[in-house]
């Protein structure tokens, strides 16, 4: 199956106001797909519907053809969706290490925990992520003290260790230096191909390094899709971009 | 929380802390469990069982609102709940309710209450005396002690968890039970002996042998007791179910989106808490010789929370060594007039100070003492001592 996730017509009415709005779209096995557009476009509700945040009114969202729509967030989680949220969540008073461990473990269950120690394939697991995200030096340090940069790729991290099959990245890059946001495309960039990624962001450049097909939001209703030279070069998406000055 | 106390990387044991919080755990158990070899006095011994009853308390709280952060103003009502099932049996071993007229035990107060006319026996001497019934076997009671605790609390803690109700909330609501089952006890006078509780206890009997509570044996259960809890709450934590409880403590969201059920964890260590609480109830009976709806006093409730927050909320050993340094200072303190009436006070000063300049109480400042004597040994460059202060 190469449809890895399958959204069809969905919508969310808060009371007659549409933040999504028959939204559909389908993202292969493996692809890294963007979405853009402007401030209000429905984006982030779009990562809460799918996520199981919050409730859809219509329409269906399907993971590698089981349908997850408006199941509880932790349900859609074990099917294998994982997010990544805009302010860095992570375990703040847990160590780096104490956060990925719990993000590694196959078992969901309180009874099955009740065990002192990992199984080793999610061990082995762990410890690809720290090479990944460099986190080695920082192993003992407590989350909540790292720097706004580490905290992400921690996040980033937990999810890979999670084994995400879809990935939801909500601007990954937000509040970063440049460097920072240098390594995170790295980090991207590595993932791609095993992992299906779905990104939301506003910074040009950094998009211009991850994407390979983007998708347009406007309105909470799908403007255009295509890869970027076609996204850049549409006269729909300059136009709804004209109040934000253009994709620039 | 001040900047400064996560200076020191608490969680993230090395090798050295790992064998420190050993050894304060192997010491403090040679320390109960040898006591009665140093203290000849029986009164004081019986008097230090009830303070380790109350160290067990301290377990309690440090692991609901310490590992779960669930802050229960109410554990009083498990540790009621568990002392009155257990003084319920020990009550109908009593001589007394051996004397009032009847083949069958029946305590004395029903009597006192009774309809004119009823029959002296359990079955219908009052209304719901009937519930009595099954509490001559002192094992249900014992167990009742635990049982019934483990099934109110996980009914509670379903019914909030699922609803996602969190922080203050939970400490209101556990506050309004414990008042409300208070006073349905008090209410229920005719098989509770309301106010006054239950008095003129028998004793703990294990095949034939008395558990007299001024004897050194009696002292010896409550110390193995909570030696057994105290390594038991200390596996919990340890294990990966107790990590990820702490996971969901700090950010109950991102524990949803690794895929975990944090109402399914929350309740878990909830029930299992009020399970300790109401086994501390059953050993609080059997030592002090007494139930009283006063175990479910607001007052006595916050007093556990005081305890492990001075003791250090977020170290099982560290609430309990807290629970059973203010009590002993506390009796200590209390034979002065002036201090007796002062004592509130000056508890009350003591919790405030902790929460503002220590918030991880007397385990936090061992831990920190700790961490700067290793970066010391590890010729680190000398950094300032933090200040809790600021």
């Amino acid at each position: 199956m190469n449809e890895a996730l399958t959204i069809d017509g969905l919508t969310v009415d808060f009371g007659g106001f549409k933040a999504v709005d028959g939204f559909t779209t389908v993202v292969q096995k493996g692809e890294l797909r963007v979405i853009l557009g402007p401030n209000g476009a429905g984006k982030t509700t779009l990562m809460d519907l799918v996520s199981g945040k919050t409730a859809s009114t219509q329409g269906t969202v399907h993971l590698f053809g089981e349908n997850i729509t408006n199941r509880p967030e932790h349900i859609i989680a074990r099917h294998g969706i994982g997010r990544k949220f805009q302010i860095p969540s992570v375990f703040r008073d847990l160590t780096v290490r104490q956060n990925l461990e719990v993000a590694a473990s196959g078992e969901p269950g309180v009874f099955r925990n009740l065990r002192l120690h990992m199984a080793a394939e999610d061990r082995a697991r762990v410890e690809d992520v720290i090479a990944l995200t460099r986190l080695e030096p920082v192993l003992g340090t407590i989350a909540g003290e790292l720097s706004h940069g580490q905290m992400q790729w921690l996040e980033l991290g937990m999810l890979i260790t999670q084994q995400a099959k879809v990935i939801l990245l909500d601007e990954p890059t937000a509040g970063m230096t440049h460097a920072e946001t240098f390594r995170t495309a790295e980090i991207i960039n590595e993932m791609k191909g095993s992992h299906t990624i779905l990104v939301v962001e506003h910074d040009m450049a950094f998009v211009r390094k991850i994407a390979e097909r983007i998708t347009v939001m406007h309105m909470g209703k799908l403007l255009a899709e295509g890869p970027m030279e076609k996204i850049e070069t549409d006269p729909k998406v300059r136009e709804a971009y004209l109040g934000s000055g253009g994709i620039h | 929380m001040s900047i400064e106390d996560t200076s020191t990387p608490t969680s993230s044991s090395s090798r050295l802390q790992r064998y420190a919080d050993w050894a304060v755990y192997a010491v403090f158990i040679v320390i109960i469990l040898g006591a009665p070899m140093v203290i000849d006095d029986v009164f004081w011994l019986n008097r230090i069982s009830k303070y380790l009853v109350f160290g067990m308390l301290g377990i309690a709280i440090a692991l609901s609102w310490g590992y779960a952060g669930i802050l229960n103003l109410g554990q009083g009502l498990f540790f009621g709940l568990g002392a009155y099932m257990t003084a319920m049996s020990l009550k109908l071993m009593s001589a007394t309710s051996l004397q009032q007229g009847s083949d069958k035990p029946v305590p004395d107060f029903m009597l006192w209450n009774a309809e004119p006319g009823a029959v002296t026996d359990l079955c219908c001497i009052n209304k719901g005396s009937f519930l009595w019934i099954p509490f001559q076997s002192q094992w249900f009671g014992m167990a009742m002690s635990i049982v019934i605790p483990l099934i109110v609390a996980f009914v509670l803690s379903s019914s909030i968890f699922r609803l996602r109700v969190s922080g203050v909330y939970v400490a209101i609501i556990t506050l309004a039970l414990v008042l409300l089952v208070r006073l349905l006890l008090i209410d229920a006078q005719p098989i509770t002996n309301g106010f006054n509780g239950l008095t003129d206890l028998g004793w703990l009997t294990i095949g034939g042998f008395e558990f007299d509570p001024y004897m050194v044996e009696t002292y010896y259960v409550v110390a193995i007791s909570l030696t057994v809890v105290l390594l038991l709450g200390r596996w919990l934590v340890s294990t990966r179910a107790g990590l990820i409880l702490q996971s969901t403590r700090d950010d109950p969201t991102r524990a949803r989106y690794l895929g975990y059920d944090v109402a399914a964890y929350q309740i878990f260590f909830f029930t299992i808490s009020a399970g300790i609480a109401g086994f501390a109830g059953l050993l609080y009976v059997v030592a002090a010789e007494f139930a009283s709806p006063s175990f479910m006093d607001i007052g006595f409730s916050i007093s556990m929370v005081v305890w492990a927050a001075v003791g250090g909320r977020n170290s099982l050993i560290g609430a309990c060594i807290g629970a059973i340094l203010i009590n002993t200072v506390e009796a200590t303190v209390s034979e002065t007039e002036i201090f007796k009436e002062a004592w509130k006070l000056i508890i009350g000063g003591v919790f405030v100070l902790v929460v503002l300049y220590m918030p991880n109480g007397l385990a936090g400042i061992a831990r920190d003492l700790l961490a700067r004597f290793e970066r010391r040994r590890k010729g680190a460059p000398a950094e300032t001592a933090p200040k809790a202060a600021e």
